[in-house]
């Protein structure tokens, strides 16, 4: 019952602060003559914000009292807050007194002083006390990007893989400063101690562990943490999260004294390699483009070229030419139209020839090309020289040769080269492949070979009635 | 008065009449009155609709070019999706789920503690247990386990993506394949390539964005409500082609009527249709005026795409393709040039894999082999196709059944059933995926010692639906509908993307 009034406070607090520095600002004016009009409302709002910040001291309390907060920094705002209160309730009565004088200026300004020290600290504590300055520091929340662990098996279990972990996803409601279900995963003692729904943590059994619990509820659930709009735990923190418990949940051992099922392996070695961590090649460039006029998307639709951005809201175009309807020349004009837009592009018919490719030597932001099946040979080739972002490019069925890939070779962003059923052939594959370090290349021919029972059915030999 | 112009003042008078009671004084007051309170209707609960249904991913829709591509909420790694669909359910525990244990078991009385409560399509009283039907060995590099009834798919493992814990809620085939393809087992829904063409469109004008071909000689239970469109625009329901004699049937022109003539009368019926348009403001009008000129287009197009014979020996061979002859290796092989040439969906059904025990096409050891015999070959094919035509990258193949089988023989009413078989079983079956942005050579999720449950890595058709959905660009939970007052979506309230699987 009394957590329930407790709860009031967020709102009842926005009456003292508006109310009370109204009051102030007309006082604080009404020394100047030309404000005397605005005196004979001053007491009143005195009185009511005097009212509204003992009812919001009083509700601050008992919410207090929930235990959800960070105790330090309740005890602070509690102070201050009572502090307003009382010197709002003076305020009203000197102001009543004192018809003249400086007085009541004096702890009108001491009180505007107070209330946005007040308020301040009431939303630290609501939004965490980095809310405010977050935005200027460009710091993001408290969570930790967790670094790769050079050598997993020399690591501290809690220190280097659990406490990052806790404090990327739990912290927030349960560290220093908000305790939900008074509940503090920061330290040793207060993991152990647990919170109001009892051990949070019990060693060397994860199953019965509230912690553990609450992570496998479905997220539908109401129980479930972290809350479902919150960033949820991966699969595999979770079962680092569950093997540490399991194991006795040490604060000091290193993980190679930790007994370690198969099952663990592959998570330990993910938190050696860290999230990730190869160079990850950006889907697009980075670059902005300007979006492609609609006079030119009409024209493009009107000769069968499907041309579409390749994510909404992107500028970027990927292009199909598979009913194009176009001279060879207009061709190479409407692709050098797109030059500038077009990532990805399928240029795959026996009637695009060297000349079509003329229109893609300004293409400079093209990354995917296919070519299969279309007329292009050697000589073409020359025109995807300045493609320098080139990721992606099959040549399937087109009467390439070694030399006409070869003349690519200064294309250091080439990461996947189809050449089957090209002139390309096996012997042609280690000399291509140091010219293009770190790209896969693919000459197909695959075989499935036909078996006898390919052909052939298993026949019903004894039928039984 | 000829016989000629007797009819034709028929037909004026038939007109006239419709048109005049089109014109009503009672037309005009019913549907005004509808008219008024729908249209205040239609304020106050659009007013609801910007508050609480207005859905994130926007979809532009273009009655007059429905099919037109469009722009994914993000970029995928998946252009299209060849979705290979088993009906009648294969058998997990002959392909994919290597269960020694079960072995040990062979013969015995099925344990009660996995009998109570369950409800089985067949099986009555106390099942024996029955051991696989298949020898395993690791296969590849990745060293998945894949039985000997498929020699081909086993040179293929390290492409694929296993789902070994794969759960429904529906054991009988209807609702099954609907949950599977319509995400409810209810009739009604827009199927998953109605979806994904509603929401991508097609990359090809001249063909359907949405195509089916079915083989093994029979529709699949649920009929071709899992490719309707449902509430979507009907142009986006998926379109069935057949791999013997004409692909879409009467396509071609009748005898006596030259291409001239055909465009000729095609352009009458579009302009009747501009003027019904005109008059009743019907986008499915302009949907049906779309769909009769990609249907004149497709009269060029379709032939050639839908035609197998130009494809050198080698790919035949490859495949096992007989051109001319309806089979699922025909299909497959025309999957792939579909996708080549830009369609967005293709859906195929192969039926026949119903393994009951009941007869000798119907049991684990004559006719599962046979139809894996049919299938191993092509969908092998299939996937080093894709890779060597550098398609496999963006499309996404999926191959599935709507549920798995039982670890117990089958004893339909009791009695042994004359063949070995397995009944339905929705706890636990096996579905891969491969391409389209998935991890090659891995496998996700485990049953338990038998394969009854699934114990790790448990996911459903709606988590199937959001990834599939995800590799093309979709957060399936933004990817909505609006309709009947509330906005609908594929995997309606559940589903999660497959992270695991995903490279």
């Amino acid at each position: 019952m009394q957590e329930f009034f407790g709860r009031f406070h967020p709102v009842l607090v926005h009456l003292p602060i508006g109310i009370l520095l109204m009051a102030c600002l007309f006082l604080l004016l009404s020394v100047k003559p030309k404000f005397n009009n605005l005196k004979p409302a001053i007491p009143l709002l005195l009185f009511l914000g005097a009212i509204s910040a003992v009812l919001s001291a009083i509700s601050g309390y008992l919410l207090a009292d929930s235990g959800d907060y960070a105790a330090a920094l309740v005890s602070t705002h509690q102070w201050f807050g009572i502090s307003v209160a009382v010197l709002s309730s003076l305020l009203y009565f000197v102001n009543r007194r004192a018809k003249t004088g400086k007085l009541p200026a004096v702890i009108a300004a001491l009180l505007i002083v107070l209330i946005t020290i007040t308020g301040h600290l009431g939303g630290s504590l609501t939004h965490g006390a980095d809310y405010l300055t977050a935005p200027l520091n460009g710091t993001k929340k408290v969570t930790v990007a967790i670094p790769p662990i050079p050598n997993i098996e020399q690591a501290l279990v809690y220190k280097d893989a659990v406490e990052p972990l806790l404090q990327n996803r739990c912290y927030g409601c349960h560290g220093s400063e908000k305790q939900k279900g008074k509940l503090r995963l920061d330290l040793q003692a207060y993991i152990l101690k647990g919170g109001k729904n009892g051990k949070t943590v019990i060693p060397g059994n994860s199953d019965e562990s509230e912690l553990i619990k609450r992570l496998l509820l479905p997220n539908s659930n109401e129980s479930h943490m972290p809350p479902a709009e919150k960033p949820q735990l991966t699969d595999n923190e979770i079962s680092l999260l569950h093997w540490w418990i399991a194991s006795g949940a040490s604060f000091d051992k290193k993980v190679k004294d930790i007994p370690q099922p198969a099952e663990i392996k592959p998570v330990l070695a993910a938190l050696q390699q860290g999230e990730k961590n190869e160079a990850k090649v950006p889907e697009l460039p980075a670059a902005k483009v300007a979006q492609l006029d609609e006079a030119m998307l009409k024209r493009l639709a009107a000769v069968n070229i499907t041309v579409v951005p390749v994510e909404q809201g992107s500028n970027y175009v990927s292009a199909n030419f598979v009913n194009a309807v176009t001279t060879p020349d207009s061709l190479v004009l409407l692709l050098d139209a797109m030059k500038a837009q077009l990532v990805s592009l399928k240029l795959e018919r026996s009637d695009f020839n060297n000349a079509t490719l003329k229109g893609l030597k300004n293409c400079k932001n093209l990354m995917r090309l296919s070519l299969n099946n279309s007329g292009v040979t050697d000589n073409g080739l020359a025109n995807l020289q300045g493609l320098t972002q080139l990721r992606y490019l099959s040549l399937a069925s087109t009467k390439v040769t070694v030399n006409g890939i070869s003349s690519l070779r200064t294309s250091k962003t080439l990461k996947e080269l189809f050449l089957y059923n090209t002139l390309v052939k096996l012997a042609d594959l280690p000399a291509l492949q140091k010219l293009f370090p770190g790209c896969v290349i693919n000459l197909g021919g695959y075989r499935v070979p036909t078996i006898v029972a390919d052909t052939t059915e298993v026949k019903d030999v004894k039928p039984k009635g | 008065m000829t016989r000629d112009e007797l009819n034709t003042q028929r037909l004026v008078k038939e007109a006239t009449e419709k048109q005049a009671q089109a014109n009503s004084r009672r037309h005009f007051l019913k549907e005004s009155a509808m008219g008024l309170g729908a249209l205040a209707m239609g304020s106050l609960l659009g007013g609801c609709g910007s508050m609480f249904s207005q859905p994130n991913t926007k979809i532009a829709y273009d009655p007059a070019h429905p099919l037109l591509p469009k722009a994914p909420p993000f970029m995928g790694k998946a252009k299209s999706v060849i979705y290979l669909h088993m009906a009648g359910a294969p058998s997990q525990l002959e392909l994919f789920d290597f269960k020694p244990e079960l072995m040990k078991m062979d013969g015995q009385d099925c344990p009660p503690s996995l009998l109570k409560g369950k409800k089985f399509a067949f099986i009555t009283g106390v099942p024996k247990m029955l051991g696989p039907q298949a020898n395993f060995a690791p296969r590849g590099q990745s060293g998945i386990m894949l039985s000997d009834n498929l020699p081909h798919l086993s040179t293929v493992v390290d492409e694929i993506s296993f789902l070994k814990a794969v759960s429904t809620d529906q054991f009988n085939h209807a609702p099954a394949q609907l949950l599977v393809h319509t995400g409810t087992p209810r009739l009604g829904r827009p199927s998953i390539g109605s979806w994904v063409t509603y929401g991508l469109g097609s990359e090809n004008q001249n063909l359907p964005g949405f195509v089916v071909l079915t083989s093994g000689g029979s529709f699949p239970d649920a009929g071709k409500s899992v490719w309707g469109s449902g509430f979507l625009p009907s142009v986006y329901q998926g379109v069935q082609c057949r791999s013997e004699g004409d692909p879409v049937l009467f396509l071609k022109d009748q005898d006596g009527l030259d291409r001239d003539l055909r465009k000729a009368s095609l352009e009458a019926i579009k302009q009747a249709d501009q003027q019904q348009y005109e008059e009743y403001n019907d986008p499915e009008i302009l949907s049906r005026i779309a769909q009769y000129e990609m249907a004149y287009r497709m009269q060029i197009s379709a032939p050639e795409v839908m035609n197998i014979n130009d494809e050198p020996q080698y790919i035949h061979d490859m495949y096992g393709t007989q051109p001319g002859k309806a089979s699922f290796a025909n299909n497959v092989l025309l999957a792939r040039k579909l996708v080549e040439k830009g369609v967005r969906f293709v859906q195929l059904f192969d039926w026949g894999w119903d393994a009951h025990g009941d007869s000798a096409h119907n049991s684990l050891n004559i006719g599962l082999k046979n139809k894996c015999r049919a299938m191993d070959k092509p969908v092998t094919a299939l996937l080093f196709d894709l890779k060597q035509r550098g398609l496999l990258d963006e499309t996404l193949v999926v191959w599935g059944g709507e549920f798995g089988r039982t670890p117990m023989m089958e004893n339909r009413n009791g009695v042994q059933n004359p063949y070995k078989g397995r009944d339905h079983h929705t706890s636990a079956f096996t579905i891969w995926m491969a391409g389209g942005g998935i991890k090659k050579g891995f496998s996700y999720g485990e049953t338990d010692e038998i394969g009854y449950y699934g114990i790790s890595g448990k996911v459903d058709a709606f988590d199937i639906q959001a990834t599939i959905l995800n590799q093309l660009g979709f957060n399936h939970e933004q990817f909505t509908y609006p309709f009947q007052g509330r906005p609908f979506r594929l995997t309606d309230v559940a589903g999660k993307v497959i992270k695991p699987i995903i490279a």
